[in-house]
């Protein structure tokens, strides 16, 4: 079990942020890459405390510089730098290389060496200043229904006149990440995805500006603390009840040419159903008629969390979710009733937020 | 093929190829062809998106081509053998190598392959070499890191910088490095002596004397041009005729091989010419042979530190085979007299001959020595005789059998300097005069350029010693007689035929003249170990620092390249802008911000006029000049606004500024 690396403790119910490594679709892992860890692989990694070194070292920076918030120019105290596996190993390989070169004296292989490391020693500046200096401009994240993934944007600036390759941003708690190139003065926004489970605010995990720029042999990454939060709606319930009908229908605009209920006659025109032409009247004028058809508006449903009996609070408002879906759909104006809380009813999507969010941070 | 240009496997197939390189001109054709079988495969799979072969067929290949490369070497010890093993389990790499993990190992040790193959030879060449690995294998792991980076993103990689730009770039880098890497080189503390041995014979089959002789022998060497050594001289040039570099010298006849003598090897020469009388003073930079002498000038008279013993015969023996660039100083006397007196068995051994060899030489000789009591004489006599026979000299004598000195001097009469040689020592024997065969070099070639004399392989000779009393060891040079111009110009020039095609002598004083960058490079870069740095040291006026010391200074002086190197850095991936306007308009906006107008660089000419309008800082009626005249030329197209804001451009500042 991955540790918890974060302690999120915001307001209103907040589900334990993942483990992260279930909950999320994937896309095809690209064959480039490292294939995922076999059962031993994942053994041992549990051994390895990575996590908990990680969210140990999250916590400090968080504490210790809790600036780094959107929007923020990186500065150079926030860009850290190490070596990547394959540079500690690249390392190693000029060592062994060095000493043979010392042992012969063989002064072309020592300059080869030297040349190298020198070369490696110049890509941390150049890792470095791919991040430095990078403004953050926003973390932007859409409501999201529990269960998919929520899809955050991480706007960023490049205000200097130079290429910056390569940067990526990353979860501390899940492995998706993004890649972009910036343009000299120019911006970019990385989207990353993030599973959420339960509904509420999902406080989001620190992200993590990374770049590997320009040959792999290190990492340079910057933590950014974004302070906007996620809205996640309750699941939708998968077969809900059907949606209640008031049956008070007549008061809204009828929708014309369906439904049972005759409003008018009209000319026949070729296609119109059979059972539509008005026959005896058709008989009366030697001429075809066709009657035209309404059905009534059963507008203002009303969505009632009390009338849901016999469930309990999650299930009730998974199905008035559900029901803000069905209503939505159905182009029907519909009224949200909630204990404490009343959202008269509307259509449109302004209307249908606010009715989510209503039932996102219900509290009862 | 575009795609493939971006490739990231392309460019490691591609460097291991470069690497490979001089591995494969080195190794059997047979190995070639299974070094390079996966290499291809693996070429054809990225063009036609095969997917990796089963583990159980790469396990079987890798078994079968390990088989194959022991059953070549005999075992895995010797160097060649090593490197081959490594540059065949990298083609086999490229096997599996799907991934970006793999073909990263691949493109590192590439490198590696290259670092080794440093160990065979260094010299010029290896540094274009070197160079082509590195560039190839930086702009393989920037691809990769760039294709690593992407894979996780859901949108497309964009292009990046080109693989042009890579390659500019790595170079740029890899030039940046340089200062650094120099700065290592000259102090990074050396050792004086190896950790662990190096191993004899651990150069490729290098051409170059050896302790035997026989009909072809020397011969096979000239067609080497690659150069033996090189002499510094400390003023005046020998003459030519004293150029005679000494080598092994050979006692023992079997009646077709000269070989030398254990006793010749092993007891030290009784005395040594006065060093303070010899005339030629000079330096010789000798190029690793793997064998055990050191060449001088007829006749030593110091013992080099380099060198262990100087033989009763004077030769200069080292105690391990020079396996690498050793230099050393040398004073030689050419008046000296070698063994005015001459040990009996000495004697002995310069006058012993297989029986049943040569009969008719035997009897000729017999019937001369009749004639004459004096050896001189006798010396003069078969000197002429090589001079007025119809003696040749050429490069492609006739095969000899069982009598070689009989068929030569009655039959086929053409010969190389090893035929004359021998020819001439055995027939001194059968008169009686003792004599023995001396190998080594002759002549050389001035390089005016260097101001030293250029020994090649090519140059190497044989000549004759004879004891005669009063001049003790008598060179004698049989060539001579026969091709004066031998000694005079060099066997190129006593030749009529060319060796090979291209073999024009204009091309071999350009390579001569050429040298010198080659003996710069061995003296600067080659030569470089603890005891140069320390002269180094000294010459910059730090003596003895010790390890501790030298560590600081490395330090330093890294510290001083790193700030060369670094404002370099930090301005590479700017884009560099060739127009002089924009060049200069950003400038101006740069100028702007610091004078606190909110302009940022994505600003067209109006905001920006905008912007800085109201600016205490800023002269309005020049800042709206350059807007105005900024627009006329860019929307306007009126070209001749062009030098009027180039001008107002450059003349514009801040009031702060003026």
């Amino acid at each position: 079990m991955a540790a918890r690396p974060v302690s999120l403790n915001a307001s209103g119910p907040v589900h334990p942020s993942g483990s992260g490594t279930d909950a999320i679709v994937r896309r095809r892992p690209d064959p480039w890459l490292a294939p995922p860890p076999g059962p031993l692989g994942r053994r041992l990694r549990r051994l390895w405390p990575t996590d908990r070194f990680r969210s140990w070292v999250i916590a400090r920076v968080r504490r210790r510089r809790d600036s780094i918030r959107p929007p923020h120019v990186l500065g150079y105290r926030q860009v850290f730098i190490l070596p990547t596996m394959f540079g500690a190993g690249f390392a190693l390989m000029l060592v062994f290389t060095a000493l043979g070169g010392l042992n012969f004296n063989n002064n072309l292989a020592l300059l080869l060496v030297f040349v190298l490391g020198a070369l490696a020693q110049a890509t941390t500046l150049l890792a470095y200043r791919d991040l430095a200096g990078l403004e953050v401009v926003a973390v932007r994240v859409d409501p999201v229904f529990a269960g998919e993934p929520a899809h955050l944007h991480l706007d960023l600036r490049n205000p200097e006149d130079r290429h910056r390759f390569a940067v990526e941003g990353a979860l501390a708690t899940d492995r998706s990440g993004d890649c972009l190139d910036l343009a000299p003065s120019g911006a970019g926004s990385l989207a990353l995805s993030l599973p959420t489970r339960q509904r509420g605010w999902l406080e989001l995990p620190p992200l993590r500006l990374q770049t590997r720029y320009p040959l792999g042999l290190f990492r340079a990454w910057a933590w950014v603390f974004p302070e906007t939060r996620c809205l996640v709606y309750p699941r939708p319930a998968q077969d809900p009840p059907p949606l209640p009908q008031t049956g008070a229908g007549r008061t809204g605009q009828a929708r014309r040419g369906e439904g049972d209920q005759v409003y008018g006659l009209r000319n026949y025109r070729a296609g119109d159903p059979l059972k539509h032409i008005a026959w005896r009247t058709s008989a009366r004028h030697d001429q075809l008629y066709t009657r035209q058809m309404e059905a009534p508006r059963e507008a203002n449903c009303v969505l009632d969390f009390r009338r849901l009996d016999g469930l309990d609070t999650e299930r009730r408002l998974s199905v008035l979710a559900a029901w803000v879906l069905m209503a939505e759909h159905r182009a029907l104006s519909w009224s949200l009733e909630l204990p404490g809380l009343t959202v008269p009813a509307a259509t449109g999507p302004a209307h249908r937020a606010a009715c989510l969010e209503a039932l996102a941070l219900f509290e009862g | 093929m575009k795609t493939l240009r971006h490739n990231p496997m392309a460019w490691v197939i591609g460097t291991l190829l470069v690497a490979l390189l001089p591995q494969l001109a080195s190794m059997p054709a047979h190995l070639v062809a299974i070094t390079l079988a996966p290499i291809a495969w693996r070429g054809a799979a990225e063009i036609r998106g095969w997917r990796p072969l089963p583990t159980w067929l790469r396990l079987g290949v890798t078994l079968a081509t390990l088989v194959v490369l022991v059953g070549t070497y005999g075992n895995l010890l010797g160097r060649r053998a090593a490197v081959g093993l490594l540059s065949l389990m990298l083609a086999l790499k490229l096997l599996e190598t799907f991934r970006a993990r793999d073909a990263r190992i691949v493109a590192s040790l590439s490198l590696f392959l290259c670092a080794t193959q440093f160990l065979f030879t260094q010299g010029l060449v290896m540094v274009a070499y070197g160079a082509a690995c590195t560039v190839g294998a930086l702009v393989a792991l920037a691809l990769i890191a760039r294709r690593e980076a992407f894979a996780v993103s859901a949108r497309p990689a964009p292009p990046g910088r080109g693989v042009l730009g890579e390659l500019g770039f790595g170079a740029r880098l890899a030039a940046l490095a340089v200062p650094l890497a120099l700065a290592l080189f000259l102090f990074f503390p050396r050792w004086g002596s190896p950790l662990w041995g190096v191993p004899e014979r651990s150069l490729d089959a290098k051409s170059g004397l050896s302790d035997s002789m026989a009909p072809g022998t020397i011969q096979s060497l000239f067609m080497d041009d690659s150069p033996a050594f090189r002499a510094i001289f400390d003023g005046d040039l020998p003459r030519r005729q004293d150029l005679y570099w000494r080598g092994p010298v050979l006692w023992e006849f079997d009646g077709r091989q000269w070989e030398t003598s254990w006793m010749g090897r092993n007891h030290q020469a009784e005395r040594l010419p006065d060093p303070e009388s010899a005339p030629y003073r000079y330096e010789v930079q000798l190029e690793p042979h793997e064998r055990h002498w050191l060449f001088a000038l007829d006749y030593p008279a110091v013992i080099p530190p380099e060198a262990n013993r100087l033989s009763l015969d004077y030769q200069l023996l080292t105690r391990r085979g020079v396996t690498r660039l050793t230099a050393y100083e040398m004073v030689s006397d050419p008046g000296f007299i070698d063994s005015p007196t001459l040990r009996n068995t000495l004697r002995g051994m310069a006058l012993a001959l297989p029986d049943d060899f040569n009969p008719r030489t035997r009897e000729m000789m017999e019937r001369w020595r009749a004639e004459t009591d004096n050896d001189a004489t006798l010396v003069r006599r078969v000197l002429e005789h090589f001079n007025q026979e119809d003696f040749r000299y050429t490069l492609n004598p006739p095969l000899l059998s069982r009598h070689t000195v009989d068929e030569f001097l009655f039959e086929t009469r053409a010969g190389f300097c090893e035929h004359y040689a021998s020819t001439f020592a055995v027939m001194m024997r059968m008169a009686g005069i003792p004599s023995r065969v001396v190998t080594g070099y002759q002549g050389g070639w001035y390089n005016e350029l260097g101001n030293y004399v250029l020994v090649r392989q090519s140059d190497a000779h044989a000549w004759a010693e004879v004891w005669l009393p009063g001049t003790g060891w008598t060179r004698i040079d049989p060539t001579a007689a026969v091709a004066p111009s031998r000694v005079e110009r060099g066997a190129l020039d006593a030749l009529d035929a060319r060796r090979y095609l291209f073999d024009y002598e204009w091309l071999r004083n350009v390579r001569n003249a050429f040298d010198w960058v080659n003996r710069g490079w061995n003296d600067w870069v080659i030569a470089f170990d603890a005891r140069r740095q320390s002269g180094l040291l000294g010459f910059m006026g730090i003596g003895r620092l010790g390890t501790r010391g030298l560590v600081a200074l490395l330090g330093l002086s890294m510290l001083v390249a790193g700030a060369l190197v670094v404002p370099w850095l930090w301005r590479l991936g700017r884009d560099r802008e060739r127009d002089p306007v924009v060049r200069q308009w950003r400038r101006f906006l740069a100028r702007l911000r610091k004078a606190g107008a909110p302009v940022t660089v994505a600003m067209g000419p109006l905001e920006v006029a905008h912007a800085a309008a109201g600016h205490p800082g800023l002269d309005p009626v020049r800042v709206s000049r350059i807007t105005q005249s900024y627009m006329n030329l860019r929307y306007a197209s009126r070209v001749e606004d062009r030098e009027i804001l180039l001008r107002e451009l450059k003349r514009f500042r801040t009031r702060s500024e003026t």
